[in-house]
């Protein structure tokens, strides 16, 4: 069987000789589709789904709602600035209505990482961001509600410069610029998953 | 067809599984790890995580000698024992040949909100005590008000509680701390730098009365940092004398900082006050000149000259400080010396050539408010780095 499975980021992806035809492409995204619902939804660590649930719920104003991992070809996703593996897009739906995205991954901090979540509404504008877990007292002042405010109404159409359109936090720069290349660079993805007509 | 997916999948995960595992164990570039990247990677999750600061000075004041000096190496050090338990180290070289450990604490993270906190620790007071890292302030040296007033770095040893309130933008920090030594290795406090010779620094240091400390610091509107410090207590006595009229004195001290931040602007402000009771018999029992009150404060004003776009930075500044170790001496039965009224001007340019690495040169003018004292100038010059 002429497959080809390429490993990077600690994910396994599929992956497919050019050449082949129509319907291996469809049993490929059947497939990539059917392990991200049946296993990798639920790859994200217990408290931080706890905690993107939350927002969730608080942010959309609901109580029931279903998160499908939203994967993309590893050829495409592995080339994007941020990363988009199998546990960082998620579609939030209810009854098969779609609400908006849900962003879920990492940045560093001085010393450690943190986790943060963005919230899209249908057409990817940012409707909400958080720090979901913060490890170490330097910078620590990025999880504060009304700092994260500011990027709200941000999207692919927005470049995030610190210090001009994201305002600076005196003792916490590191984390500051961390938090603002991250975002800059999901929204840049966006766009380019946008431009190949993968959103 | 259903269940030709499934075994499909199930082919294709257990291929993709083997896949990984060869992968790892040969040799290529994408998986394999040195020493240096299992540190690095190592700081998620778990692990040991290391940095570092310092900064080398050439201090040049006007009709003398210069001094060229690796004022200070830190190695920092930290180790991660679990999500919730860190162990931080600081350890110091100062002036090349005197070592310190700077901090060296324990913390355990509690809740989103609370961690506990034991060890050597920072005292937080004002600004510079906390953020002494040469790359986050401007001016070759630390402003003098964190010096003789606040005796940065200000660090003992202690246990407290330590967290933030992200829904109101507010950082809170509450231990109880060793105090200052009544003597110090034979040192006494004294008018010129105050409480400075009193720093124990967590050297078999003595106690017998606990100290409080504690800041606020408020985040809420945007560019601005606003910090509220507040430390009480009583220096530390050896046993023999602990009982004798003058033997220890009380510290009360209060801080209060501003930092600014918007676009190419930036300002920052500090003032601290001391408080000092039962001076009068610490000097009479010592033969020092302990003032009863110690105040500085200082403001500082800064314009990055590059653009935001640029990683780059140069900042052009300038500070003005005024601080007093005598500024109240008739409670210590002393008379005053105004050459401990001082005042300073620094100007100069921070180049932050990277995030991290600052090369600075500034201009100080040195007064004090003896009448007709005549103003020194001094050069300073060097580098700092943060990693």
């Amino acid at each position: 069987m002429p497959l080809k499975i390429i490993n990077r980021k600690g994910n396994s992806i599929l992956d497919l000789d050019f050449g082949f035809n129509l319907i291996n492409m469809i049993i490929k995204y059947i497939l990539v589709l059917f392990t991200s619902v049946l296993v990798l939804a639920f790859g994200l660590p217990k408290n931080i789904l706890k905690k993107v649930n939350k927002e969730i719920k608080n942010t959309f104003n609901v109580e029931q709602f279903q998160l499908n991992s939203k994967t993309f070809p590893s050829n495409i996703a592995d080339v994007l600035p941020a990363s988009f593996g199998d546990d960082n897009l998620f579609e939030i739906k209810t009854n098969d209505n779609l609400l908006g995205y849900a962003y879920v991954s990492k940045a560093e901090s001085k010393t450690d990482h943190f986790d943060y979540l963005i919230l899209f509404d249908k057409d990817f504008i940012i409707v909400k961001s958080k720090v979901l877990a913060y490890r170490e007292d330097y910078g620590g002042e990025i999880g504060s509600k009304r700092w994260l405010k500011q990027f709200i109404g941000k999207s692919q159409s927005d470049t995030l410069i610190y210090g001009d359109n994201i305002m600076a936090i005196s003792g916490a720069t590191i984390s500051v610029r961390s938090m603002t290349s991250a975002i800059n660079n999901v929204l840049s993805s966006i766009k380019i998953l946008h431009q190949k007509n993968l959103l | 067809m259903k269940n030709a997916l499934l075994s499909v999948a199930i082919l294709v995960s257990s291929l993709g599984f083997s896949q990984t595992k060869s992968k790892d164990s040969i040799a290529t570039n994408n998986i394999q790890q040195n020493a240096v990247n299992t540190i690095l990677s190592s700081k998620y999750k778990r692990g040991v995580t290391i940095g570092g600061y310092g900064q080398v000075d050439y201090n040049q004041p006007e009709g003398k000698n210069g001094e060229l000096d690796v004022h200070r190496f830190i190695m920092f050090l930290g180790y991660k024992f679990s999500e919730r338990v860190q162990f931080v180290t600081e350890i110091e070289y100062e002036h090349v040949k005197e070592l310190f450990v700077e901090q060296a604490f324990l913390s355990y993270n509690v809740s989103d909100n609370i961690n506990i906190r034991g060890g050597l620790m920072l005292v937080p007071m004002g600004i510079v005590n906390e953020f002494h890292e040469p790359t986050t302030f401007n001016g070759v040296e630390r402003p003098s008000v964190d010096k003789s007033i606040v005796p940065s770095t200000w660090r003992e040893i202690g246990i407290g509680v330590t967290g933030r309130f992200n829904e109101i933008s507010l950082r809170y920090q509450a231990y109880i701390f060793n105090g200052f030594a009544s003597i110090n290795d034979g040192k006494v406090l004294g008018g010129s730098n105050g409480l400075r010779n009193g720093r124990q620094k967590g050297a078999e240091s003595i106690i017998n009365t606990p100290n409080f400390a504690g800041k606020l610091d408020y985040y809420g509107i945007a560019g601005l940092r606003l910090g509220l410090s507040g430390y009480f207590g009583r220096t530390q006595a050896e046993d023999e004398v602990q009982e004798i009229d003058g033997a220890d004195i009380g510290v009360t001290m209060l801080g209060f900082d501003a930092r600014y931040v918007n676009r190419r602007f930036s300002a920052r402000g500090q003032y601290t006050q001391a408080l000092l009771s039962d001076t009068k018999a610490y000097n009479t029992l010592n033969g020092s000149d302990l003032g009863s009150e110690l105040k500085g404060w200082y403001a500082e004003v800064a314009y990055n000259l590059l653009p935001l776009s640029k990683e780059q930075k140069l900042d052009a500044f300038v500070r003005y400080e005024k601080y007093d170790t005598h500024a109240a001496t008739k409670d210590a039965g002393i008379a005053r010396n105004l050459a401990y009224n001082r005042n300073e001007w620094t100007t100069g340019l921070s180049y932050h050539v990277a995030p991290g690495a600052v090369v600075k040169a500034d201009y100080q003018i040195l007064d004090n408010a003896i009448e007709n004292n005549k103003s020194k100038g001094q050069f300073n010059f060097g580098f700092g780095f943060w990693f």
